[in-house]
């Protein structure tokens, strides 16, 4: 016994390393047996033969989603063209009915201002117009729609008002559409000029290769609805 | 006669702690270590039942041991020749005397301690 103070130390270092050396060959042996190479042919079979199942079922996932992913990505196209379309409508009505401005073709029909011009002329002037199928029409910088009123003003007769605003000389009217036909339903034997021409009155015409019409506003819609909706 | 055991328990906490990564492919050498290690140990147990107990003897021992044997299957293996079996043959045949030794020399103690009690009990009575 008076040995032990000798061997104490060497053989709990040994034991320790012996510790070490165990719990490592112990890890190393787990992940070796784990290893693919060290599995046996039956089970490699099994894993291969999960895989390729697991991979068929995900193939067909595969195929279920992209058919889902087609399908959403048409039905977005579609909603697109939709909201394009509806676009392009809005935007066709909102022309037909004078609110934004346009340009193309046209005649001007400029009255000086020692013209004794009345608005029935004007009236006279417009109506004719529409009728050699004009497609917008502005006096001056007044776009002609469906709600204009042409009147005269309250305190002098001869004083020509667009929507209540007296119009100033000369007076342009401008209107789009096919030139030579809306000069020639004017020039008509008969017609606007020739009436015109009886007070004295010759408006010069030009016809244009392109003309800008103004846009009017927005009128009120306050009582009227559309009769499918009530 | 808790030293072992301790170093033991010590060395297996350290080792999960430190969880070294060895390859795979290194397990065969490293089992030949451990077995290796192994024989180192046991034979530096019975060295002291046998009163010749050496500290350089049992460290070199233990590492030039773990090493060669761990280098010895290597060569082997590139040599095609099954030195691993040789080694394993060699170690767990010197371990198994050993152990034997020890558990001898135990149960010799034992009986000694045994007898020398009965001995004291006798002189008392």
């Amino acid at each position: 016994m008076s040995k032990l103070r000798d061997w104490k130390l060497p053989v709990f270092i040994t034991f320790i390393l012996l510790g070490v050396l165990i719990t490592v060959q112990f890890r190393t042996q787990q992940t070796y047996l784990r290893d693919l190479s060290q599995q046996s042919q039956d089970d490699l079979l099994q894993m291969l033969s999960r895989n390729n199942e697991e991979k068929t079922k995900l193939e067909q996932e595969l195929t279920v989603l992209d058919q889902k992913l087609r399908t959403v990505s048409t039905d977005v196209t579609t909603g697109e063209n939709l909201t394009k379309e509806l676009q392009q409508d809005i935007l066709e009505q909102k022309t037909a009915i004078g609110l934004i401005p346009v340009k193309g073709p046209g005649i001007t029909i400029t009255i000086d201002a020692n013209s004794p011009i009345m608005y029935m002329d004007l009236i006279d002037i417009i109506n004719e117009l529409w009728n050699a199928q004009a497609e917008a029409i502005a006096i001056n910088e007044h776009r002609v729609t469906s709600w204009t009123k042409i009147h005269w003003s309250g305190e002098n007769s001869m004083a020509v008002t667009v929507n209540g605003k007296k119009i100033t000389f000369p007076c342009v009217i401008t209107a789009i559409g096919d030139p030579n036909k809306l000069e020639e339903g004017l020039r008509l034997m008969g017609g606007v000029l020739d009436d015109l021409a009886v007070y004295d009155i010759y408006p010069v015409i030009t016809k244009e290769e392109s003309l800008e019409v103004p846009g009017a506003e927005m009128p009120n819609i306050r009582f009227m609805i559309p009769k499918a909706e009530s | 006669m808790w030293v072992p055991f301790l170093g033991l328990l010590i060395g297996l906490l350290i080792g999960t702690v430190l969880n070294i990564p060895i390859p795979g492919v290194w397990a065969k050498y490293l089992s030949i270590a451990v077995l290796a290690a192994l024989d180192s140990a046991f034979g530096g147990i019975k060295s002291i039942f046998e009163e010749r107990f050496n500290a350089t003897i049992l460290l070199t021992g233990f590492f030039s041991n773990t090493l060669m044997a761990a280098l010895l299957a290597y060569l082997g293996d590139q040599l095609g020749v099954d030195l691993y079996l040789a080694a394993v043959i060699a170690f767990g045949v010197r371990l198994f005397q050993n152990l034997a030794i020890i558990r001898r020399e135990l149960l010799d103690k034992m009986v000694e301690k045994r007898q020398s009690k009965r001995r004291k009990r006798d002189n008392s009575e």
